[in-house]
């Protein structure tokens, strides 16, 4: 029992971690229909800024990381103005230059930052025994609330602001939106920001724990991907369904049937989904 | 008027050709290509930072000593990622385009597999520096030597002989899915369970960065000694991890088997703590001075770097350099069955004994040179050698 309540709570905790980093994708992919595949890459910029930040600068953690997400978020701007916007009406175009674009950072990563692992101090050491049957470690368990509340603040801008309501409208039907009144360059100047200020986000919360190298970009970036396809493209509570169902599988599977394989219990799931909801858990078909 | 500005245009472009031609031949003439394969991207791109230090300094002290067959050596370091595609075409790379007239490095067995394959097929001479998988020189390849470690060698001589020494009852076996990771895996639990000591192995995966799971599992099993075959950044995370459940150091202790990851710079940065008493396997000791040549590379490495070495690797790298001139020298040759028969007479010191590679066909140690390896444990971030007693510089601390 106790075995099955730590395999439980490992699966919530790196679901929801799984589920942020997707959150971005999905916006992106909702708004403009781009998908970005330096997602992963921008997360780890932000886990090196965070790093940077709190040891040249001496800065604490939490100024550490907003201002690590804040970089993020305008260098998603540029990228959108200066990479993305060009591309507009073709699909495969953004698609090929944001593929580019993160072979690019990872060797620039490599140049600059060099081959080995950084991260910023914990925020927190030791581990707490949970309900008195297990050890978790602190930094994870804080991690988790963080990430809680930026996803739950996302919903909330999501569903009470203006620009949650623009970003909605424009996920639903583009040209609608446009004859309304909504300046869709503007709106996806934003939504690309947003999202890579939300890959940075992930990348910040996570980076105490799994400390980033040039290269780890590449398995986020796919198992955003996985979870995006998992809940249905551009479903934002699809995300977070679909995050926690790939931590717990992973989890559950790699301590009932074998330990060696655990990405592949997320992809098996991946290919169920897909051949009985081909639009995914949450996702609309496509008329 | 035309004509003559088209002639001196040819004859600017003939010049020019010629020069460049000439250039050509000059650095084709003064220098003799070696290769060199190893991961500088990936999760152990560490790796192939050291192998860069241990060519700067072979190469500057080869080079000093007049180079080879009186030309300078030159190496042509090609990046493999640890990735099997990868090192096949890199390898291919270097025979074809670059012309090296041997091969040598490597630390991912699976790439090691692959480019074994290439040197046969090509005729290429071909010295794996550390990637530990038996196979590779198993296969008994002709153009195929190892100056390093073996994961049979490994096992026997260092990590059962310290575990039977150290009386460790129950053994838990951690081990990534690749090539190194299963075959040691596997002769480290037989060799165990032979000794009599419970066993019970846990597979993880390269590259899962969460080891939770696992380690749960581990702790229900109670071990007094955790053997972590994983190879890379991921064992710190492991580290880490293994002292968040109430492992390690608590009720365990944790041998890792790969060596230098427990060496990077950032070590105590991602596992804090919990690299107290951490155990791990290597071919070097700043004390350990085994012959003349290590004296001298640590000179040598000091001066250039400002630092300790930390991570072997960058001296299994020099050592092998070392063997690759010493063999072409004494070929008198570049040609490929010449330098095979150069290696197989070997009769060198390099800075972790003598090297001699074996002759006899029918098993692993066939064209297989290993230096004697060490056991360290971390005290208090100081390295105390621990095991073999001949060359220990401290107690077991548990």
């Amino acid at each position: 029992m106790s075995d099955l309540l730590m395999y439980l709570t490992n699966g919530v905790v790196i679901g929801i971690i799984y589920a942020l980093s997707a959150l971005g994708v999905s916006l992106i992919v909702g708004i403009m229909n781009v998908v970005n595949f330096a997602h992963g890459e921008l997360y780890i910029l932000a886990g090196y800024f965070s790093a940077i930040f709190a040891s040249a600068l001496g800065l604490g953690p939490i100024p550490a990381m907003v201002l690590a997400v804040a970089a993020v978020f305008v260098l998603g701007l540029l990228l959108e103005w200066t990479l993305i916007r060009p591309t507009y009406g073709d699909d495969m175009y953004s698609l090929i230059i944001t593929f580019i674009l993160s072979i690019i950072l990872q060797n620039a990563y490599l140049f600059i930052f060099g081959p080995y692992p950084q991260k910023p101090p914990n925020w927190i050491s030791g581990a707490s025994n949970l309900f008195g049957l297990f050890f978790y470690g602190n930094q994870r368990l804080l991690c988790l609330a963080v990430a809680v509340g930026v996803i739950a603040g996302f919903f909330l801008v999501l569903h009470k602001t203006w620009f949650g309501r623009v970003v909605r409208a424009v996920s639903m039907d583009r040209e609608v939106a446009a004859m309304l009144g909504v300046n869709p360059v503007r709106v996806n100047l934003l939504a690309f920001g947003l999202g890579c200020a939300l890959a940075g986000a992930a990348g910040v919360i996570l980076t105490p724990i799994f400390p980033v190298t040039p290269t780890v970009g590449v398995g986020v970036s796919l198992t955003a991907f996985v979870v995006v396809v998992l809940g249905g493209m551009g479903s934002f509570s699809g995300c977070v369904v679909g995050g926690l169902i790939l931590g717990l599988v992973e989890n559950l599977g790699a301590a009932y049937l074998d330990s060696g394989y655990k990405h592949l219990f997320g992809f098996v799931i991946l290919i169920m989904v897909l051949f009985f909801r081909p639009a995914g858990l949450f996702g609309q078909k496509q008329l | 008027m035309k004509m003559t500005t088209w002639r001196k245009t040819a004859a600017l472009a003939a010049g020019a050709a010629m020069l460049l031609g000439l250039a050509g031949l000059a650095s084709a003439d003064d220098t003799i290509k070696v290769g060199v394969v190893g991961p500088r991207t990936g999760s152990a791109a560490a790796t192939g930072t050291a192998f860069e230090e241990g060519i700067a300094l072979a190469l500057e002290r080869i080079n000093a000593k007049g180079g080879v067959l009186g030309k300078k050596l030159e190496v042509v370091f090609e990046d493999t990622a640890g990735d099997p595609q990868k090192a096949a075409s890199g390898l291919e790379k270097l025979i074809t385009k670059d012309k090296v007239v041997m091969a040598m490095g490597e630390s991912h067995s699976s790439a090691a597999l692959a480019e074994i394959d290439v040197a046969d097929r090509y005729k290429l001479p071909l010295i794996i520096a550390e990637a530990w998988h038996d196979d590779i020189t198993k296969k008994n390849f002709k153009y195929v030597f190892r100056a390093g470690p073996s994961n049979s060698g490994v096992v026997d001589d260092a990590i059962l002989g310290f575990i039977k020494a150290n009386g460790f009852k129950r053994v838990a076996i951690v081990a990534e899915n690749t090539d190194w990771g299963i075959g040691i895996k596997d002769l480290a639990e037989a060799g165990l369970k032979a000794a009599g000591v419970a066993t019970e192995v846990f597979n993880t995966e390269r590259k899962s960065q969460d080891h939770y799971t696992e380690l749960n599992k581990i702790k229900n099993f109670k071990p007094d000694l955790v053997l972590a075959f994983v190879y890379g950044f991921g064992v710190h995370y492991l580290i880490a991890q293994s002292n968040e459940v109430g492992l390690v150091p608590q009720t365990a202790l944790l041998l890792e088997g790969a060596g230098p990851p427990s060496l990077w710079p950032d070590f105590w940065k991602n596992v804090g703590d919990a690299g107290n008493l951490e155990l791990f396997v290597s071919s070097m000791h700043k004390d350990v001075m085994l012959t003349p040549v290590a004296k001298e590379f640590q000179d040598a490495y000091v001066k250039k770097y400002g630092k300790e070495p930390a991570d072997y690797k960058s001296r299994s790298m020099f050592n092998t350099l070392l063997i690759a001139a010493d063999a072409i020298n004494r070929a008198g040759s570049t040609d490929a069955d010449k330098l095979v028969d150069a290696l197989e007479k070997t009769d060198l010191t390099v800075c972790s004994g003598q090297v001699k590679f074996g002759t006899e066909k029918g098993s692993y140690r066939y064209h297989q040179w290993q230096p004697p390896m060490l056991i360290i444990q971390w005290q208090d971030k100081q390295q105390v050698v621990v095991y073999p007693k001949d060359a220990a510089t401290g107690q077991l601390k548990k």
